[in-house]
Protein backbone atom coordinates (compact mmCIF):
# COMPACT_ATOMS: atom_id res chain seq x y z
CA UNK A 1 0.00 0.00 0.00
CA UNK A 2 1.28 3.42 -0.93
CA UNK A 3 0.82 6.35 1.44
CA UNK A 4 1.86 9.96 1.56
CA UNK A 5 2.09 12.13 4.67
CA UNK A 6 2.76 15.70 5.74
CA UNK A 7 4.18 16.65 9.14
CA UNK A 8 4.28 20.21 10.50
CA UNK A 9 4.64 21.58 14.03
CA UNK A 10 4.63 25.25 15.10
CA UNK A 11 8.36 25.75 15.60
CA UNK A 12 9.36 23.36 12.86
CA UNK A 13 12.72 22.32 14.22
CA UNK A 14 12.17 19.10 16.13
CA UNK A 15 8.67 17.61 16.32
CA UNK A 16 8.09 17.91 12.58
CA UNK A 17 11.08 15.71 11.85
CA UNK A 18 10.54 13.33 14.77
CA UNK A 19 7.01 12.65 13.54
CA UNK A 20 8.25 12.09 9.99
CA UNK A 21 10.90 9.69 11.22
CA UNK A 22 8.41 7.69 13.27
CA UNK A 23 5.95 7.40 10.38
CA UNK A 24 8.68 6.26 8.02
CA UNK A 25 10.12 3.78 10.49
CA UNK A 26 6.81 2.22 11.47
CA UNK A 27 5.49 2.16 7.90
CA UNK A 28 8.58 0.27 6.80
CA UNK A 29 8.12 -2.20 9.62
CA UNK A 30 4.49 -2.74 8.65
CA UNK A 31 5.40 -3.16 5.00
CA UNK A 32 3.86 0.05 3.61
CA UNK A 33 5.58 2.39 1.26
CA UNK A 34 5.33 5.97 2.53
CA UNK A 35 6.73 9.33 1.56
CA UNK A 36 6.65 12.01 4.21
CA UNK A 37 6.86 15.70 3.40
CA UNK A 38 8.05 17.96 6.21
CA UNK A 39 6.83 21.52 6.50
CA UNK A 40 9.21 22.91 9.10
CA UNK A 41 11.18 26.07 9.76
CA UNK A 42 13.22 25.37 6.62
CA UNK A 43 10.08 25.43 4.49
CA UNK A 44 8.82 22.42 2.57
CA UNK A 45 11.30 19.54 2.36
CA UNK A 46 10.97 16.18 0.64
CA UNK A 47 8.06 17.70 -1.27
CA UNK A 48 5.35 15.39 -2.52
CA UNK A 49 4.88 15.36 -6.29
CA UNK A 50 1.36 15.50 -7.64
CA UNK A 51 1.73 12.01 -9.19
CA UNK A 52 2.79 10.60 -5.87
CA UNK A 53 -0.24 12.10 -4.19
CA UNK A 54 -2.53 10.84 -6.94
CA UNK A 55 -1.17 7.33 -6.63
CA UNK A 56 -1.35 7.19 -2.84
CA UNK A 57 -4.12 5.19 -1.21
CA UNK A 58 -4.46 7.79 1.53
CA UNK A 59 -2.99 11.03 2.85
CA UNK A 60 -1.88 11.37 6.46
CA UNK A 61 -1.51 14.79 8.09
CA UNK A 62 0.39 14.85 11.39
CA UNK A 63 0.16 18.57 12.01
CA UNK A 64 -0.19 21.26 14.64
CA UNK A 65 -0.53 24.08 12.11
CA UNK A 66 -2.28 24.57 8.79
CA UNK A 67 -0.86 22.55 5.91
CA UNK A 68 0.75 24.53 3.09
CA UNK A 69 -0.36 24.02 -0.51
CA UNK A 70 -3.50 22.13 0.55
CA UNK A 71 -4.94 22.22 -2.98
CA UNK A 72 -2.61 19.35 -3.92
CA UNK A 73 -4.67 16.99 -1.78
CA UNK A 74 -8.11 17.90 -3.08
CA UNK A 75 -10.32 14.88 -3.50
CA UNK A 76 -7.98 12.57 -1.59
CA UNK A 77 -8.92 10.72 1.56
CA UNK A 78 -7.16 12.66 4.33
CA UNK A 79 -6.52 11.38 7.84
CA UNK A 80 -5.57 14.14 10.25
CA UNK A 81 -3.68 13.56 13.49
CA UNK A 82 -1.65 15.70 15.87
CA UNK A 83 2.14 15.71 15.65
CA UNK A 84 2.26 14.23 19.14
CA UNK A 85 0.20 11.23 18.12
CA UNK A 86 2.61 10.47 15.30
CA UNK A 87 5.63 10.70 17.57
CA UNK A 88 4.14 8.64 20.37
CA UNK A 89 2.15 6.07 18.45
CA UNK A 90 2.69 6.02 14.71
CA UNK A 91 1.62 2.40 14.69
CA UNK A 92 -1.90 3.22 15.86
CA UNK A 93 -2.17 5.86 13.15
CA UNK A 94 -1.12 3.49 10.41
CA UNK A 95 -3.36 0.74 11.72
CA UNK A 96 -6.31 3.08 11.72
CA UNK A 97 -5.59 4.21 8.16
CA UNK A 98 -5.19 0.62 7.05
CA UNK A 99 -8.48 -0.36 8.61
CA UNK A 100 -10.41 2.54 7.09
CA UNK A 101 -9.18 2.07 3.56
CA UNK A 102 -9.29 -1.68 3.84
CA UNK A 103 -5.70 -2.20 2.67
CA UNK B 1 -15.53 25.47 14.48
CA UNK B 2 -13.50 23.19 16.69
CA UNK B 3 -11.15 24.64 19.31
CA UNK B 4 -8.26 22.58 17.99
CA UNK B 5 -8.70 24.25 14.59
CA UNK B 6 -8.44 27.67 16.25
CA UNK B 7 -5.22 26.64 17.92
CA UNK B 8 -3.91 25.42 14.59
CA UNK B 9 -4.58 28.79 12.97
CA UNK B 10 -2.94 30.75 15.77
CA UNK B 11 0.08 28.46 15.81
CA UNK B 12 0.42 28.76 12.03
CA UNK B 13 0.90 32.50 12.50
CA UNK B 14 3.22 31.97 15.43
CA UNK B 15 5.40 29.59 13.45
CA UNK B 16 6.09 32.30 10.88
CA UNK B 17 6.56 35.01 13.51
CA UNK B 18 9.10 33.30 15.78
CA UNK B 19 12.16 33.93 13.56
CA UNK B 20 11.28 37.65 13.53
CA UNK B 21 11.41 37.76 17.33
CA UNK B 22 14.80 36.05 17.19
CA UNK B 23 16.15 38.46 14.61
CA UNK B 24 14.83 41.60 16.32
CA UNK B 25 15.47 40.50 19.89
CA UNK B 26 19.04 39.38 19.36
CA UNK B 27 20.13 42.27 17.13
CA UNK B 28 18.74 44.83 19.58
CA UNK B 29 20.28 43.00 22.56
CA UNK B 30 23.69 42.91 20.87
CA UNK B 31 23.62 46.61 20.00
CA UNK B 32 22.63 47.53 23.54
CA UNK B 33 25.18 45.22 25.13
CA UNK B 34 28.09 46.93 23.38
CA UNK B 35 26.91 50.54 23.61
CA UNK B 36 27.94 52.62 26.64
CA UNK B 37 25.08 52.66 29.14
CA UNK B 38 23.86 55.98 30.53
CA UNK B 39 21.02 56.87 32.85
CA UNK B 40 18.90 57.62 29.76
CA UNK B 41 19.58 54.18 28.32
CA UNK B 42 22.28 53.11 25.87
CA UNK B 43 24.23 55.91 24.19
CA UNK B 44 24.62 55.40 20.45
CA UNK B 45 25.97 58.91 19.68
CA UNK B 46 29.52 57.65 19.19
CA UNK B 47 28.66 54.21 17.94
CA UNK B 48 26.96 54.61 14.55
CA UNK B 49 27.44 50.97 13.62
CA UNK B 50 25.74 49.77 16.79
CA UNK B 51 22.96 52.23 16.09
CA UNK B 52 22.61 50.66 12.65
CA UNK B 53 22.34 47.17 14.15
CA UNK B 54 19.77 48.49 16.59
CA UNK B 55 17.76 50.05 13.74
CA UNK B 56 17.80 46.80 11.75
CA UNK B 57 16.64 44.85 14.79
CA UNK B 58 13.87 47.36 15.36
CA UNK B 59 12.62 46.86 11.80
CA UNK B 60 12.52 43.08 12.29
CA UNK B 61 10.52 43.64 15.46
CA UNK B 62 8.09 46.00 13.82
CA UNK B 63 7.36 43.34 11.19
CA UNK B 64 6.63 40.73 13.83
CA UNK B 65 2.99 41.62 14.54
CA UNK B 66 2.00 42.11 10.86
CA UNK B 67 3.60 38.76 9.98
CA UNK B 68 1.86 37.07 12.89
CA UNK B 69 -1.50 38.51 11.91
CA UNK B 70 -0.96 37.97 8.18
CA UNK B 71 -0.08 34.31 8.52
CA UNK B 72 -2.89 33.56 10.94
CA UNK B 73 -5.23 34.87 8.24
CA UNK B 74 -3.24 32.89 5.65
CA UNK B 75 -3.77 29.75 7.70
CA UNK B 76 -7.53 30.28 7.67
CA UNK B 77 -8.23 31.71 4.23
CA UNK B 78 -5.07 30.91 2.25
CA UNK B 79 -3.53 33.61 0.06
CA UNK B 80 -6.43 36.07 -0.05
CA UNK B 81 -6.10 36.28 3.75
CA UNK B 82 -2.63 37.80 3.60
CA UNK B 83 -3.58 41.38 2.70
CA UNK B 84 -6.16 42.08 5.42
CA UNK B 85 -4.05 40.08 7.87
CA UNK B 86 -0.96 42.18 7.27
CA UNK B 87 -2.92 45.44 7.18
CA UNK B 88 -4.70 44.57 10.43
CA UNK B 89 -1.45 43.55 12.10
CA UNK B 90 0.27 46.74 11.04
CA UNK B 91 -2.56 48.77 12.52
CA UNK B 92 -2.39 46.70 15.72
CA UNK B 93 1.24 47.78 15.97
CA UNK B 94 0.40 51.39 15.22
CA UNK B 95 -2.34 51.74 17.80
CA UNK B 96 -0.28 49.89 20.40
CA UNK B 97 -2.51 46.83 20.51
CA UNK B 98 0.57 44.60 20.39
CA UNK B 99 0.57 40.86 19.88
CA UNK B 100 -2.92 40.43 21.26
CA UNK B 101 -4.18 42.90 18.68
CA UNK B 102 -2.24 40.98 16.04
CA UNK B 103 -3.81 37.67 17.06
CA UNK B 104 -7.29 39.14 16.91
CA UNK B 105 -6.79 41.00 13.63
CA UNK B 106 -5.37 37.83 12.08
CA UNK B 107 -8.37 35.77 13.16
CA UNK B 108 -10.86 38.41 12.05
CA UNK B 109 -9.16 38.89 8.70
CA UNK B 110 -8.95 35.16 8.12
CA UNK B 111 -12.59 34.44 8.87
CA UNK B 112 -13.76 37.50 6.96
CA UNK B 113 -12.01 36.36 3.78
CA UNK B 114 -13.01 32.75 4.40
CA UNK B 115 -16.65 33.82 4.22
CA UNK B 116 -16.12 36.36 1.45
CA UNK B 117 -14.77 33.51 -0.65
CA UNK B 118 -18.04 31.63 -0.18
CA UNK B 119 -20.08 34.33 -1.87
CA UNK B 120 -21.11 33.08 -5.30
CA UNK B 121 -20.20 35.44 -8.12
CA UNK B 122 -20.80 35.30 -11.88
CA UNK B 123 -18.03 33.54 -13.78
CA UNK B 124 -16.90 36.67 -15.61
CA UNK B 125 -16.12 38.49 -12.32
CA UNK B 126 -14.37 35.53 -10.77
CA UNK B 127 -10.83 36.32 -11.97
CA UNK B 128 -10.90 39.80 -10.45
CA UNK B 129 -12.08 38.60 -7.03
CA UNK B 130 -8.69 37.56 -5.57
CA UNK B 131 -6.67 40.40 -7.10
CA UNK B 132 -9.14 43.24 -6.67
CA UNK B 133 -12.28 42.64 -4.66
CA UNK B 134 -11.04 40.53 -1.72
CA UNK B 135 -7.98 42.68 -0.93
CA UNK B 136 -9.84 45.99 -1.15
CA UNK B 137 -13.00 45.00 0.67
CA UNK B 138 -11.33 42.93 3.35
CA UNK B 139 -8.62 45.46 4.25
CA UNK B 140 -11.18 48.23 4.34
CA UNK B 141 -13.31 46.30 6.81
CA UNK B 142 -10.45 45.03 8.96
CA UNK B 143 -8.76 48.43 8.94
CA UNK B 144 -11.94 50.11 10.08
CA UNK B 145 -12.50 47.55 12.84
CA UNK B 146 -8.93 47.82 14.09
CA UNK B 147 -8.71 51.63 13.99
CA UNK B 148 -12.18 52.54 15.16
CA UNK B 149 -13.58 49.67 17.20
CA UNK B 150 -11.22 47.22 18.88
CA UNK B 151 -7.76 48.83 18.59
CA UNK B 152 -8.05 51.13 21.57
CA UNK B 153 -9.57 48.66 24.07
CA UNK B 154 -6.90 46.06 23.22
CA UNK B 155 -4.23 48.72 23.62
CA UNK B 156 -5.55 49.47 27.12
CA UNK B 157 -5.69 45.79 27.97
CA UNK B 158 -2.10 45.22 26.80
CA UNK B 159 -0.98 48.23 28.79
CA UNK B 160 -2.61 46.91 31.94
CA UNK B 161 -1.10 43.42 31.44
CA UNK B 162 2.36 44.93 31.01
CA UNK B 163 1.85 47.20 34.02
CA UNK B 164 0.57 44.30 36.10
CA UNK B 165 3.63 42.24 35.24
CA UNK B 166 5.90 45.14 36.19
CA UNK B 167 4.43 45.85 39.58
CA UNK B 168 3.65 42.23 40.41
CA UNK B 169 4.53 41.23 43.99
CA UNK B 170 6.93 38.44 44.88
CA UNK B 171 4.17 35.97 45.67
CA UNK B 172 2.52 36.45 42.29
CA UNK B 173 5.89 36.26 40.56
CA UNK B 174 6.51 32.87 42.12
CA UNK B 175 3.08 31.65 41.05
CA UNK B 176 3.55 32.94 37.51
CA UNK B 177 7.00 31.33 37.32
CA UNK B 178 5.62 27.99 38.52
CA UNK B 179 2.87 28.13 35.91
CA UNK B 180 5.31 29.02 33.13
CA UNK B 181 7.82 26.37 34.18
CA UNK B 182 5.15 23.68 34.41
CA UNK B 183 3.69 24.58 31.03
CA UNK B 184 7.12 24.55 29.37
CA UNK B 185 7.91 21.09 30.74
CA UNK B 186 4.43 19.58 30.45
CA UNK B 187 4.48 18.60 26.79
CA UNK B 188 8.12 19.35 25.94
CA UNK B 189 7.71 21.58 22.93
CA UNK B 190 4.07 20.80 22.23
CA UNK B 191 1.13 23.21 22.19
CA UNK B 192 1.03 23.89 25.96
CA UNK B 193 4.74 24.63 25.93
CA UNK B 194 4.22 26.96 22.99
CA UNK B 195 1.57 29.01 24.80
CA UNK B 196 4.00 29.81 27.63
CA UNK B 197 6.83 30.28 25.16
CA UNK B 198 4.93 32.68 22.96
CA UNK B 199 3.73 34.66 25.95
CA UNK B 200 7.41 35.15 26.83
CA UNK B 201 8.31 36.01 23.24
CA UNK B 202 5.46 38.51 22.98
CA UNK B 203 6.54 40.15 26.21
CA UNK B 204 10.05 40.66 24.78
CA UNK B 205 8.46 42.86 22.19
CA UNK B 206 6.66 44.78 24.95
CA UNK B 207 10.01 45.40 26.64
CA UNK B 208 9.60 42.88 29.46
CA UNK B 209 12.39 40.31 29.29
CA UNK B 210 11.72 38.52 32.57
CA UNK B 211 8.90 36.28 31.35
CA UNK B 212 11.15 34.91 28.63
CA UNK B 213 13.98 34.67 31.18
CA UNK B 214 11.87 32.35 33.31
CA UNK B 215 10.84 30.33 30.24
CA UNK B 216 14.42 30.15 28.95
CA UNK B 217 15.64 28.44 32.11
CA UNK B 218 12.66 26.05 32.13
CA UNK B 219 13.12 25.12 28.47
CA UNK B 220 16.47 23.37 28.88
CA UNK B 221 15.97 21.79 32.30
CA UNK B 222 14.00 18.64 31.31
CA UNK B 223 16.53 17.35 28.75
CA UNK B 224 19.54 18.46 30.79
CA UNK B 225 18.18 16.93 34.00
CA UNK B 226 17.23 13.61 32.41
CA UNK B 227 20.52 13.48 30.51
CA UNK B 228 22.42 14.09 33.72
CA UNK B 229 20.40 11.40 35.48
CA UNK B 230 21.59 8.80 32.97
CA UNK B 231 25.18 9.77 33.81
CA UNK B 232 24.81 9.72 37.61
CA UNK B 233 24.03 6.03 37.91
CA UNK B 234 24.38 4.36 34.54
CA UNK B 235 23.23 0.97 35.79
CA UNK B 236 19.70 2.27 36.31
CA UNK B 237 19.25 2.92 32.60
CA UNK B 238 19.10 0.75 29.53
CA UNK B 239 21.61 1.09 26.72
CA UNK B 240 19.00 2.90 24.64
CA UNK B 241 18.17 5.33 27.43
CA UNK B 242 21.82 6.14 28.01
CA UNK B 243 22.17 6.98 24.36
CA UNK B 244 19.03 9.13 24.51
CA UNK B 245 20.53 10.76 27.60
CA UNK B 246 23.55 12.00 25.69
CA UNK B 247 21.35 13.31 22.91
CA UNK B 248 19.17 14.99 25.55
CA UNK B 249 22.20 16.79 27.01
CA UNK B 250 23.10 18.12 23.59
CA UNK B 251 19.55 19.20 22.85
CA UNK B 252 19.22 20.78 26.29
CA UNK B 253 22.38 22.80 25.73
CA UNK B 254 20.89 24.38 22.62
CA UNK B 255 17.50 24.90 24.24
CA UNK B 256 15.40 22.14 22.71
CA UNK B 257 13.01 20.69 25.29
CA UNK B 258 12.09 17.88 22.88
CA UNK B 259 15.21 16.02 24.01
CA UNK B 260 13.20 14.85 27.01
CA UNK B 261 10.51 13.18 24.91
CA UNK B 262 12.03 9.68 24.66
CA UNK B 263 12.08 9.49 28.46
CA UNK B 264 8.61 10.93 28.92
CA UNK B 265 7.17 8.64 26.26
CA UNK B 266 8.55 5.57 28.03
CA UNK B 267 7.53 6.57 31.55
CA UNK B 268 5.15 9.56 31.41
CA UNK B 269 3.60 9.29 34.86
CA UNK B 270 6.92 9.71 36.61
CA UNK B 271 8.96 11.74 34.13
CA UNK B 272 6.44 14.49 33.40
CA UNK B 273 5.75 15.51 37.03
CA UNK B 274 9.47 15.43 37.76
CA UNK B 275 10.47 17.66 34.86
CA UNK B 276 7.56 20.00 35.62
CA UNK B 277 8.95 20.35 39.13
CA UNK B 278 12.49 20.94 37.93
CA UNK B 279 11.46 23.49 35.33
CA UNK B 280 9.27 25.31 37.85
CA UNK B 281 12.16 25.53 40.30
CA UNK B 282 14.38 26.93 37.56
CA UNK B 283 11.71 29.42 36.47
CA UNK B 284 11.19 30.67 40.02
CA UNK B 285 14.92 31.22 40.54
CA UNK B 286 15.22 32.99 37.21
CA UNK B 287 12.16 35.15 37.88
CA UNK B 288 13.26 36.17 41.39
CA UNK B 289 16.85 36.64 40.18
CA UNK B 290 15.55 39.12 37.56
CA UNK B 291 16.90 37.09 34.66
CA UNK B 292 15.99 38.77 31.39
CA UNK B 293 16.20 37.02 28.03
CA UNK B 294 16.22 39.09 24.84
CA UNK B 295 15.86 36.16 22.46
CA UNK B 296 12.80 33.93 22.05
CA UNK B 297 14.77 30.82 22.84
CA UNK B 298 16.12 29.07 25.91
CA UNK B 299 18.97 27.02 27.28
CA UNK B 300 22.65 27.78 27.82
CA UNK B 301 22.98 28.81 24.18
CA UNK B 302 21.20 32.15 24.74
CA UNK B 303 23.56 33.15 27.59
CA UNK B 304 25.13 36.01 25.55
CA UNK B 305 21.79 37.83 25.29
CA UNK B 306 20.69 37.19 28.89
CA UNK B 307 20.71 39.77 31.71
CA UNK B 308 21.84 38.60 35.16
CA UNK B 309 23.80 35.70 33.75
CA UNK B 310 24.89 34.33 37.09
CA UNK B 311 21.31 33.85 38.25
CA UNK B 312 20.43 32.33 34.88
CA UNK B 313 23.16 29.71 35.15
CA UNK B 314 22.20 29.08 38.76
CA UNK B 315 18.53 28.60 37.81
CA UNK B 316 19.47 26.07 35.12
CA UNK B 317 21.88 24.19 37.39
CA UNK B 318 19.47 23.92 40.31
CA UNK B 319 16.56 22.85 38.11
CA UNK B 320 18.75 20.30 36.33
CA UNK B 321 19.95 18.81 39.61
CA UNK B 322 16.40 18.65 40.94
CA UNK B 323 15.31 16.61 37.91
CA UNK B 324 18.40 14.40 37.92
CA UNK B 325 18.19 13.85 41.68
CA UNK B 326 14.52 12.90 41.82
CA UNK B 327 14.75 10.71 38.70
CA UNK B 328 17.73 8.81 40.07
CA UNK B 329 15.93 8.29 43.37
CA UNK B 330 12.72 7.07 41.70
CA UNK B 331 14.59 4.78 39.33
CA UNK B 332 16.66 3.25 42.09
CA UNK B 333 13.57 2.64 44.19
CA UNK B 334 11.55 1.01 41.43
CA UNK B 335 14.52 -1.12 40.43
CA UNK B 336 14.94 -2.33 43.98
CA UNK B 337 11.25 -3.14 44.16
CA UNK B 338 11.46 -5.10 40.93
CA UNK B 339 14.41 -7.09 42.24
CA UNK B 340 12.88 -7.94 45.59
CA UNK B 341 9.44 -8.70 44.24
CA UNK B 342 8.72 -12.39 43.76
CA UNK B 343 9.02 -13.36 40.14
Amino acid sequence: MKLVAVTACPTGIAHTYMAAEQLERVAKKMGFSIKVETQGAMGIENELEQDEINEAAAVIFAVGITVQKPERFEGKKIFEFSVQEAIKNAEAILNKVKEEIGG
Amino acid sequence: MKVSKFKQYLLSGVSYAIPFVASGGILIAISIAFAPMTSQGPDFSRAPFLKLINDIGTVAFSLLIPVLSGYIAFGIADRPGLVPGFVGGYIANQVGAGFLGGLISGLLAGFLVFYLKKIKVPVYIKPVMPILIYPVVSSLIIGFVMYRIIGAPIHDLMLSITKWLEVMGTGNKVILAIILGSMIAFDMGGPVNKVAFFFGAAMIQQGNYYIMGACAAAICIPPLGLGLATLINRKLWTEQEREAGLAALGMGAIGITEGAIPFAAADPLRVIPVIMTGSSVGSVIAMLGKVGDHAPHGGPIVLPVVDNRFMYVLAILVGTFVVAGIMTFLRARSKKKAETAPA
